[in-house]
């Protein structure tokens, strides 16, 4: 009973405040993202590729300011794992291009934002030349503000948009409401702007909406961020080695787990396990469809998806999998279960290898975690599929004036200078002796950078994916050279870099079968009961769907 | 009539006050309690402490380990190892945390007074059976707490009236609670109507039977509702995060909200978190912690209301 | 009685039907002498009455006006929004959203049909009806035993902390209360760990659908019984002592005072509230069955106001939201009708008198 209405709406929304969905593998601005989720629906549906895209796509060209120390291979991010003296920084943006004019920019946030009138971000617009207001909105309940902010007729000047975020009308709401970007960008026009030149194609493509180069991308590396985290140092001790086949896994894990002593082998492997049995992609549902001998498949209708759900059922049975991750949302967090050792292996977005690293290093100095390679369903090499190479969006509104999209343009090219410029460190660490330090030649944070350089600009604009961490050059060399082996074993789907609009109406047709997916895994429901909903899910329109894909297929063919 | 009681009970001889442990002397009708009743009721509200107090400790304590303590014990923490302020610290450094308490007050003090007008006076322009039109707007009010309004039409009205990013968004949307409404009234009309009535024969007009007789005898519900709304508005967030986009002029809750999400992420960690000596888990119970410091305020509040037998003989039974 | 359609406003709210008499009841009865002895047209006779019952209330009127204006405002301007409910609306049609419900299409009941053709929607129902019985019986009665055992305790000290205590885990949030019961009965808690020394496994309840019914309860009644209990405690404080003086004059022991004076004295109260619950049958908590839909898997915790928001507000679908909070509210206005009737025919006044 809730006596009073004042508490009961706040209390129910709390719980996204409490439990950061898909959003929470994602955030915290490392420069790997992906989620869950996905593009769906709008007015204006289908895609655009190909020769239409060519006309609107800006033109590449490369950043030669800094060689990363670890190129980057088989769609991995660049590593750059030596820090840069002050002195050695290049530029990047040597004319200022903003025109002093505002700009109110409203952008999802995961952390307590700063104040307004910062050192940090009176630097930044000094740097850039624009007066940028930030409209900070919690990352967690993002798209309900961006719901009810774009139906109404005062928009923010420029929004973030990630791609889980783009339910619903979402994407009809951005083609009626956003500026078409291509007569500033397009071809050769990109060349204003170095920076935004140096930003790879394929990201450029996921920016086309409605037909149209609306967005400045986030790019990310395609290959799958999701990695085995396992605990080197535990396995060392115990004389462990990494598993190689799922059975080996299996049995690996029968023989690690002590629940007596609060010992389990892994948390929730559901992800993992779609890599290892080659289900495709579920990060973007335009990549869950594939052109096989002919006809397009979608990923719940495959072998593979069924298999993978069979052998995560039989970590679940055979009780390797710690108890609290059973309990999903309510069991806390993962990350927490692997640092205390009681779970020695989980999926998870790579950005923890560093993410747990820095964190328990500091007081536990033997510390140390890998991503295993994934294998295959015999043991062999995997097949793994694509991720989208960008997945969060910036947007200026249609109103906004020539002089405000040229500015907008100059705030994203200062924040996509590339590691090793003044404009990256200024962005990426603040001001030298205010945010940071330098401590035995690397980059270290003050309080007051911590609190003030946390996130602001990360979407405004961003180089071709890099991992970058001085201080950990191992982790860097880890996370690099893991994206590398993967990415040679990974695929590219038919819809591979396309941002796809669905026809609304089926836009909801597969929101169950995550669901499913947790019930089956954890023995609640059959995997009969699955193809029961596969086979729904065809009646009730898949089939038309997979027409649909097919046609535009057909139409404007693939990215790839 | 209230005051006629208290003026006796000021006058009863009391020479030394008695310790609040002690049980009160009993009246003389009252029978002496049995030594299993006692017991038996002990026990009961023994378990029912018991079962709350638990949790609470394993939140305190929790609130109060080094991170090594709590990766360790790989969750919450029920037997303390070494005690350290570092999350309580890092909650209170900063003036943001400051700041933002001194907005939750304004917003709670205001916002309390406000709906507590416009709500007792409608209860009592209600609480007369017969009085025209009573029962349409009854039915008015009591048609809000089943229809909601969707998110978007909401925002767009609030909009349009000019209250995003103005304190006025987190007070006049959620400044009527229908509920309390019906509580008071309920509470108002059982109030004797022979007082009431002997008033009015006395010339006295709505606005100071209101004033004079209601309302001094319905101090408990008053207490009550008020309590309602200020722990209503305390805890508020949501239209806080809807309406503001002033950083500055965000309410504590949804500070704190900011702060407990930094448990997930590995960047944009305050200081202690990302140097590896705050536990986030830590911190999110201090939070929780800070979170129930309005009932120690408030409990005192309530408690001086809920006298016994303070309204003697003046409702009829 | 039927009042299924919701008036416009306070002054509007007419009834000429309603003769003088039937309106009289008890209180100003001096002052209505005299109207009745003006109207002595029939016709005239309600007009007339209306005027000077106007004059009479209009104090009560103006006093009632605040909440009502605002209620108006800030709940019904955007209730109307949910006329959206028999379209397919699309808020970004147009420059503003408002606008955009004009140049949405109408679809008619295709929104509700979608819905009732929805076998999830029936098991939602069919959880919320089954969860809310149980709270019904296993919660309900609980914060008024507290509230009774409170009362009974005449240490002022004991008392007062006693009181504190119970009220504390209603600012505990959710997610917090639902990581202590973990912690305890979880399949790593407290319980089971102790349970696997002695060589007893498997003891997890926060994971077992056929049990989470009671555990959602029990969470439940862990968090706000205790908050509960404030109502009727300012009811309790209310009850004069000589009453019960009197009654234990006349022989009446401490069980029969119990029953014939502080329970009719709670009686109101309680009629209400019950009323109100009945009429807020389903919600049956929100945020605490998303937590624990993985735990415990969709079928044994979707409810109405979970399957509204996974399959409106989350995907965005306005118009579907809309459908089923608009089925909601109908169903809910007519339970907190039909609680009220029963509540009359019981011989309570439970929300407004007949």
């Amino acid at each position: 009973m809730t006596p009073n209405s004042a508490t009961s709406a706040p209390s129910r929304r709390s719980f996204l405040a409490s439990t950061a969905v898909a959003a929470a593998a994602v955030a915290g601005g490392a420069p790997l993202l992906s989620a869950c989720g996905g593009s769906q629906s709008g007015s204006k549906d289908g895609t655009t590729s190909g020769k239409d895209a060519a006309k609107i796509l800006p033109a590449y060209v490369a950043s030669t300011v800094v060689a990363p120390d670890i190129p980057a291979k088989n769609g991995s991010a660049a590593g750059f794992s030596k820090a840069i003296p002050t002195a050695d920084l290049k530029t990047s943006v040597t004319k200022k291009l903003g025109s002093g004019g505002r700009l109110r920019i409203m952008s999802p946030f995961w952390g307590t934002p700063p104040k307004g009138d910062n050192p940090y971000y009176k630097a930044m617009n000094e740097a850039i030349g624009v007066d940028v207001t930030w409209q900070n909105q919690d990352g967690v309940t993002y798209d309900e503000k961006l719901g009810a902010v774009l139906a109404s007729s005062e928009i923010p000047d420029v929004v973030v948009v990630p791609g889980w975020n783009l339910n619903g009308k979402i994407p009809g709401a951005i083609n009626a409401k956003f500026a078409d970007l291509g007569p500033y960008l397009s071809g050769d026009k990109v060349r204003d702007y170095p920076n935004l030149a140096a930003v790879p194609t394929e990201a450029w493509q996921r920016g086309i909406f409605g037909g149209q180069l609306r967005a400045i991308p986030f790019p990310a590396p395609y290959v799958t961020d999701i990695a085995p985290l396992y605990r080197k140092d535990l396995f060392d001790k115990k004389g462990y080695s990494v598993p190689t086949s799922p059975d080996d896994f299996l049995s690996w894990a029968k023989e690690a787990t002590d629940a007596r002593s609060k010992v389990w082998a892994c948390d929730d492997m559901k992800w993992t396990a779609f890599n290892v049995f080659g289900v495709l992609s579920g990060s973007d549902k335009a990549l869950w469809w594939n052109m096989d001998g002919g006809k397009l498949v979608n990923r719940i209708e495959t072998e593979e998806y069924l298999e993978a759900l069979e052998w995560t059922r039989k970590l679940y049975a055979a009780k390797v999998v710690h108890p609290d991750a059973v309990s999903g949302k309510a069991g806390g967090n993962a990350g927490n279960r692997l640092t205390s050792g009681q779970v020695l292996v989980y999926s998870q977005n790579i950005s923890d290898w560093w993410g747990k690293t820095a964190e328990q290093r500091t007081q536990n100095p033997d510390f140390e975690i890998a991503a295993f390679d994934f294998f295959g369903p015999d043991g062999g090499d995997p097949k793994l599929w694509a991720v989208q190479p960008a997945n969060i969006f910036t947007f200026i509104t249609k109103t906004a004036s020539e002089q405000q999209i040229k500015d907008f343009l100059a705030v994203c090219n200062f924040c996509a200078a590339p590691y090793g410029t003044k404009e990256f460190m200024l962005t990426a660490y603040g001001v030298e002796g205010t945010h940071y330090e330098t401590e035995k030649g690397l980059p270290v944070k003050t309080t007051q950078g911590v609190n003030e350089v946390n996130g602001a600009f990360d979407y405004t604009g961003n180089p071709a994916p890099y991992i970058a961490y001085p201080d950990f050059p191992d982790v860097t060399r880890g996370m690099v050279e893991w994206q590398q082996r993967m990415g040679a074993f990974t695929t590219k789907s038919s819809f591979f870099g396309l941002t796809v609009t669905e026809p609304n109406r089926w836009a909801n047709l597969a929101d169950s079968f995550e669901q499913l997916e947790d019930d089956v895994v954890r023995g609640r429901k059959k995997i009969s009961d699955m193809q029961q909903a596969v086979s729904d899910w065809k009646s009730k329109g898949g089939d038309e769907l997979r027409d649909w894909y097919k046609k535009l297929l057909d139409d404007t063919g693939s990215a790839n | 009539m209230t005051a006629v009681l208290d003026k006796q009970a000021d006058e009863r001889p009391a020479p030394k006050k008695p310790s609040p442990w002690a049980a009160p002397p009993r009246p003389v009708w009252e029978e002496e309690p049995s030594r299993a009743g006692l017991a038996s009721k002990g026990l009961v509200l023994g378990i029912a402490c018991l079962a709350i107090l638990f949790p609470l400790w394993v939140v305190i304590v929790t609130s109060l380990q080094s991170k090594k303590t709590i990766d360790e014990a790989g969750g919450l923490v029920v037997i303390p190892k070494g005690i350290t302020f570092v999350a309580y610290q890092e909650l209170l450094s900063g003036g943001q945390v400051q700041r933002a308490a001194l907005v939750s007050i304004g917003v709670t003090v205001v916002g309390t007074l406000f709906s507590m007008t416009v709500s007792v006076l409608c209860a009592y322009g209600l609480s007369r059976s017969g009085s025209l039109g009573h029962r349409w707007i009854l039915m008015t009010l009591l048609a809000t707490m089943f229809f909601g309004a969707g998110l978007i039409p909401t925002y767009l009205l609030v909009q349009a009236l000019g209250l995003t990013d103005t304190y006025l968004a987190l007070i006049l949307p959620s400044a009527v609670s229908v509920f309390n409404i019906l509580v008071l009234r309920s509470f108002f009309m059982g109030i004797s109507q022979e007082l009431i009535d002997s008033a009015r024969i006395d010339g006295a007009g709505d606005w100071r039977i209101l004033w004079k007789i209601v309302m001094p005898l319905s101090r408990a519900v008053l207490a009550v509702i008020a309590l309602f709304y200020a722990v209503g508005y305390w805890s508020a967030w949501f239209n806080a995060s809807i309406y503001l986009t002033d950083q500055d002029m965000m309410p504590l809750q949804n500070v704190m909200i900011q702060l407990v999400q930094k448990q997930e992420r590995p960047v944009g960690l305050a200081a202690q978190v990302n140097t590896g000596q705050l536990s986030s888990l830590a911190l999110q119970m201090a939070v929780m912690v800070m979170a129930l410091l309005p009932v120690a305020v408030l409990s005192p509040f309530v408690q001086k209301h809920f006298r016994k037998g303070m309204l003697t003989g003046a409702v009829k039974g | 009685m039927s009042h299924n359609t919701v008036p416009r406003s306070a002054g509007e709210a007419k009834n000429p039907a309603r003769t003088p008499a039937a309106s009289g009841d008890g209180d100003g009865e001096g002052e209505r002498k005299g109207t009745r002895a003006r109207s002595r047209d029939p016709k005239r006779a309600g007009r007339l009455s209306l005027r000077l019952r106007f004059r009479r209330d209009r104090t009560l009127l103006l006093m009632a006006l605040p909440a009502v204006l605002l209620l108006l405002v800030f709940n019904y301007i955007p209730i109307l929004g949910n006329v959206v409910a028999f379209q397919e609306y699309d808020p970004y049609l147009s420059e503003n959203g408002f606008v955009a419900i004009f140049q949405s299409p109408w679809v008619g009941f295709e929104q509700f049909e979608r819905i009732f053709a929805d076998s999830a929607f029936w098991h939602a129902v069919q959880n919320t009806f089954v969860l809310f019985f149980l709270q019904l019986v296993l919660f309900f009665p609980v914060p008024i035993l507290l509230a009774l055992l409170i009362n009974s305790v005449v240490r002022p000290r004991v008392r007062a902390i006693a009181q504190a205590v119970m009220y504390l885990p209603h600012f505990f949030s959710w997610v917090l209360v639902v990581t202590v019961f973990m912690q305890i009965f979880g399949g790593a808690g407290i319980i089971a760990q102790t349970l696997r020394q002695h060589g007893i496994e498997g003891f997890d309840l926060m994971t077992n659908p056929d049990t989470f019914k009671y555990l959602v309860t029990a969470e439940t009644i862990w968090k706000d019984a205790g908050w509960g209990i404030i109502v009727f405690l300012a009811a309790l404080s209310s009850v004069s002592d000589d009453l019960y003086e009197a009654a234990a004059m006349d022989g009446a022991g401490r069980w029969r005072r119990l029953w014939h004076i502080t329970l009719p004295a709670l009686r109101p109260v309680i009629a209400l509230l019950l009323v109100l619950r009945v009429g807020d049958a389903l919600t049956v908590g929100f945020e605490q069955l998303l937590l624990q839909r993985q735990a415990v898997g969709v079928d044994a915790s979707d409810v109405l106001d979970t399957y509204v928001w996974w399959n409106g507000i989350r995907n965005q679908d306005f118009s579907y939201a809309a459908a089923a909070g608009l089925i909601k509210g109908v169903v809910g206005l007519a339970l907190v009708l039909t609680a009220n009737k029963v509540a009359h025919l019981m011989g309570e006044q439970g929300v407004y008198k007949k």
